[in-house]
């Protein structure tokens, strides 16, 4: 019935994190995920939903390959991933235009490629001449819009995103998350993990469910929100 | 620097071109400090050993400055690149790249900022009585030959501080050490045989003899001994890379878990 193509796979994957100096004993350990396998498939958008400290951002970090799994396995069938989040290591001594053209070439842009865009970036962020102060002038808000901005021109084959669809201010946010909710729907391949059942099941077609750190549900969003959000009540 | 992907090569160039930018613009007298600062150092230096404790001979002033400008590059290096890795757990945790990105960044800022101490070096000699000679032929291979140990230490360090961070203690001692064992104050040669046999494993020893060969005496290196240390570099550098590759998977859990 499936024909679509399998795009990263995940076999019994689990992932312990221990708190201590490497190399020691563990002081203490933290099981997020104990158990899950899945295949995200080519051209799904899929919602991940879950309690907080269900291991959301975790997997996210196992897709895009940052960590490795402690047991079990993450197959990546040749796909181009990269992971969104809104603050990507700024150094609050450069500029906003620095760190832009910084960030976007760390999440996989070609240089000509974002400094070509930095104008595109300015408008959208709505930074005016703060684009060329440092970092460290901004407020919280500033900081978001200037990575939305850059985000936007992120185009990996897979596109995680980590609970950002809407930043700053009502006006800001109404812009970002148009912006957001094109990328979503447009057929792109995009994992979103979100608190909110309600945007799983307004924008993506497939959801997973994790609670206690294995798969509770994976499916149509629609059913899957229904199912989560009868056990939350 | 050294076979990385063109594409890492511009994260590593942009990004210390803006921090020596960001740098600069952070003091009144900017730039100048990348100057000022060596001059200081050799300053108080020949101050204590060539004033204070007479330590001199006639060329004591270029035979000391050509040691502490090279070795300031190595120490540098080292000290700024073993904190790399370890200092930047945010950017690791969110995005995935080859670390040795980060360390690669501290390499080309002193770098940088050592050629220019070297090049007012190659003037100041000049003034002093040391012109340039047929034998500097030798100077670009014995730079690059520091460059790479310099490199492969500084990528050792950052790749073992985050699994043994313990070690970011130890090494401004250890530079210390290497700095009074590297014959930076006194000729290697005066001392006695034993010791420099001793010494001859440390490849810095080498190497600043061989800078002050080729800059005051007019005297090419030995060549077997540069293929030899020549061999010893090259295959440190390749450990190192090879390190750094083993370890990149795993660097983002041993700093997230701290």
């Amino acid at each position: 019935m499936n024909e679509k193509k399998s795009a990263i796979s995940l076999k019994n994957v689990r992932v312990t994190y221990r708190s201590g100096i490497p190399l020691t004993r563990a002081t203490s350990e933290y099981t997020p995920l104990k158990d899950v396998s899945f295949e995200l498939y080519e051209g799904d958008s899929l919602g991940v939903i879950g309690r907080n400290g269900a291991g959301k951002s975790t997997l996210l970090r196992l897709l895009n390959g940052i960590i490795k799994p402690d047991g079990g396995k993450v197959i990546n069938h040749g796909h181009k991933t990269a992971l969104l989040s809104l603050t990507v290591g700024y150094d609050q001594n450069l500029t906003g235009r620095q760190n832009a053209v910084i960030s976007g070439m760390m999440m996989g842009l070609e240089k000509q490629h974002i400094v070509s865009k930095l104008n595109e970036i300015n408008e959208f962020a709505e930074l005016g001449e703060f684009f060329d102060q440092p970092v460290k002038n901004y407020s919280t808000g500033m900081k978001q819009r200037l990575g939305f901005g850059v985000a936007i021109h992120l185009k990996p084959d897979i596109l995680l995103i980590d609970e950002i669809l809407a930043v700053g201010d009502s006006r800001f946010k109404k812009k970002s998350e148009t912006v957001m909710k094109e990328k979503i729907t447009s057929g792109d391949t995009v994992v979103l993990v979100s608190h909110s059942p309600a945007t799983v099941k307004r924008l993506c077609n497939k959801a997973l469910w994790i609670e206690d750190g294995i798969v509770a549900k994976y499916g149509e969003s629609a059913e899957v929100v229904e199912a989560y959000e009868k056990s939350q009540s | 620097m050294i076979f990385l992907k063109k594409h890492h090569r511009d994260i590593v160039f942009y990004k210390a071109l803006c921090n020596l930018r960001s740098e600069a613009s952070k003091t009144y007298l900017s730039f100048l400090w990348w100057i000022i600062e060596p001059v200081f150092s050799m300053a108080i230096y020949y101050f204590i050993f060539g004033v204070v404790f007479k330590r001199g001979t006639d060329d004591f002033i270029p035979f000391l400055l050509v040691g502490l400008v090279v070795w300031q590059w190595f120490a540098q290096c080292i000290s700024h690149c073993s904190a790399a890795i370890n200092q930047n757990q945010a950017l690791i945790s969110q995005v995935n790249f080859p670390k040795i990105v980060l360390p690669s960044i501290n390499m080309v800022m002193d770098t940088f900022k050592f050629s220019i101490v070297f090049a007012l070096l190659l003037i100041v000699l000049w003034i002093m009585g040391y012109p340039p000679t047929l034998t500097y032929a030798y100077l670009p291979l014995i730079l690059g030959m520091q460059f790479i140990l310099n490199y492969a230490c500084g990528l050792i360090a950052s790749a073992l501080i985050p699994f043994v961070p313990d070690l970011s203690n130890l090494i401004p001692h250890l530079l210390r050490l290497g700095m009074y064992s590297s014959g930076i104050l006194y000729s290697v040669s005066s001392l006695p045989e034993k010791i420099q046999d001793v010494l001859a494993y440390n490849p810095m020893v080498w190497i600043i003899q061989s800078y002050r060969d080729v800059l005051m005496y007019n005297q090419g290196p030995n060549t077997s001994h540069l293929t030899s240390y020549l061999i010893a570099v090259v295959a440190l550098y390749a450990l190192a890379r090879l390190l750094l590759n083993k370890l990149n998977p795993i660097f983002a859990r041993a700093l997230m878990q701290r």
